[in-house]
């Protein structure tokens, strides 16, 4: 682990599936306490980069590193252990089972680190998601989409990782579930260790949140920079927050 | 009345045995999606083991129970040799390899054990007289095996992190992956524990059916139309409907014609496929739950 260095390196990857290209030669870096928000538009390679990092689809080139070290091509059930949490598209969470069997089967990678240490990862998750733990019992295909995704979110964190993955958690939630939503991550992100990627169509939200932000354009890295400057960007503004947006003056 | 209790005790408890090879379908369909045509064939090892260390001496007992560990490893073995390196392959290939496994294991039971079929003694002799219902000792230790057997499954996966981490893997392949969870290894998982189901429901029959080298396609067929009532989606519903399989078939012996019995199945299934594909106890559309 080189001190100072990035948390999450991604240099020169390309991935697809079958005959489809889908990222070509993307580099992007994360710092350990750094929020990250990648928007792009649908089929941008935002959730391909994710699956690449994770693990569950292989990459084509590049190399991907955590802390300094290649995981490049190490499948995603290896990756859970080694700090990085995916929290996939559309939650897939484990339907039929409770809401606290989800977050015990999170702290899997982790099973042999004892039950005291679940128990508090749990404690902490609980905190972060008070309604969670009002339906501990009840079975997650049961919780409304909100709740679903803050179970998703917190089975990640049961992981205890160094990197979070997050893919987009706004989807289909209304606005007043998306700042809450929301206001944990940067919670998360403000304890100073955990680096987050937060992929989003959603882009405002995301980027009143983010430290960083980086465009994706057709599998391409687009632009780069802090929200300010993105919010400023005429061809951002154009394509990803609709015509006439101002900027909050909060 | 007494005759139709006699029937109703005697179908639960072939029943129950198809109910058990059945469970073995569930467990590898799914989570590897797999249709194991070699799933009657546990039972079949399992039953000539069985006989086989009997006639060497052993206690009845302790040659059940090292029959159920030997076919337990058989199944686990056949999944990392024959099934796991063709991980990713389509259904077809899939069907062909289960087909050959099937057939490899007929073939060396032939060969080893001859075509005669053989079968291990009733565990306990005589005839039980329940208030006037005749019932065969063997008939209750099949229902108890099958008892302890899904109660021992439950547990399993109910209240064990690796019982949870299986169920995970069948109900959410991508998220259990994510969690850090080998389908790789779940997927041994499963053949062992098919292999452990059809082990167990092939010795507790022996006495009733018999054990000969063809055993396991009877077996195989009648636990997979059990399976085929929960969609291959469920373990209870294999459970109850291999129970069901089990009394219709009796009651339309007893009451019709004994040379129908094998055709209830079939009639069962293709009633099945066409009216209802994701079972009698399974919702259409629903999630895969084990």
């Amino acid at each position: 682990m080189t001190a100072g260095g990035p948390r999450l390196a991604v240099e020169g990857v390309s991935a697809g599936y079958d005959r489809i290209t889908v990222l070509h030669d993307l580099t992007l870096a994360v710092a350990p306490g750094e929020l990250l928000a990648v928007v792009g538009a649908n089929g941008a390679g935002k959730t391909t980069m994710l699956r690449v990092v994770s693990g569950l689809l292989p990459a084509r080139a590049g190399r991907v590193r955590l802390d300094g070290e290649d995981v490049t091509g190490r499948p995603a059930e290896r990756l859970a252990g080694a700090g990085i949490a995916h929290v996939p598209e559309n939650r897939l969470v484990f339907p039929g089972m409770s809401v606290a069997d989800n977050l015990t089967l999170g702290a899997y990678s982790r099973r042999r680190a004892g039950r005291t240490a679940a128990d508090e990862d749990r404690a902490i998750v609980w905190d972060l998601f008070p309604r969670l733990r009002d339906r501990a019992l009840q079975s997650a295909g049961t919780l409304s989409g909100g709740e679903q995704q803050m179970l998703a979110i917190a089975r990640g964190l049961m992981a205890r990782p160094r990197l979070l993955l997050l893919d987009e958690p706004s989807l289909g939630l209304a606005p007043k579930l998306v700042t809450e939503i929301f206001s944990v991550l940067g919670r998360l992100r403000d304890r100073g260790d955990l680096a987050v990627v937060l992929v989003e169509q959603n882009a405002r939200a995301a980027l009143r949140i983010a430290d960083r932000a980086v465009v994706l354009d057709r599998g391409r890295l687009l632009l780069e920079g802090t929200p300010d400057e993105l919010l400023t960007d005429p061809r951002v503004q154009a394509a990803y927050l609709g015509r006439g947006y101002t900027p909050a003056t909060t | 009345m007494i005759d139709l209790l006699q029937l109703v005790v005697a179908g639960l408890s072939t029943g129950a045995a198809y109910g058990l090879v059945g469970v073995g379908f569930v467990a590898i369909h799914s989570v590897t999606g797999i249709i194991n045509l070699a799933q009657g064939e546990f039972a079949m090892v399992a039953g000539f083991v069985a006989i086989a260390l009997l006639g060497a001496g052993f206690p009845l007992a302790a040659a059940a129970v090292a029959a159920v560990v030997t076919v337990a490893v058989l199944a686990g073995v056949i999944e990392r040799v024959a099934v796991a390196p063709a991980a990713g392959s389509s259904a077809v290939v899939y069907i062909m390899l289960t087909l050959g496994v099937s057939t490899t294991l007929k073939a060396t039971a032939l060969l080893v054990a001859g075509p005669q079929p053989r079968a291990l003694p009733a565990f306990t002799p005589g005839v039980l007289d329940l208030g006037g219902v005749q019932v065969r000792p063997q008939d209750l230790w099949i229902l108890v095996a099958t008892v302890i057997a899904a109660a021992a499954l439950y547990v399993f996966l109910e209240r064990t992190t690796t019982g949870r981490a299986f169920r995970a893997c069948a109900e959410q392949p991508v998220a259990a992956r994510l969690v850090g969870i080998s389908p790789s290894r779940m997927s041994t998982l499963s053949w062992v524990l098919a292999g452990i189901v059809g082990a167990v429901a092939g010795v507790v029959s022996s006495p009733v059916f018999q054990t000969d080298w063809n055993i396991g396609l009877f077996l195989g067929l009648k636990g997979f139309v059990a399976a085929s009532m929960g969609g291959l989606a469920s373990i209870p519903a294999a459970i109850l409907g291999g129970l069901l399989l089990g009394v219709v078939e009796r009651l339309v012996a007893g009451y019709i014609s004994s040379g129908l019995q094998d055709a209830v199945a079939f009639f069962l299934l293709i009633i099945l496929l066409v009216a209802r594909p994701s079972g009698v106890f399974g919702r259409t559309g629903a999630v895969a739950r084990v």
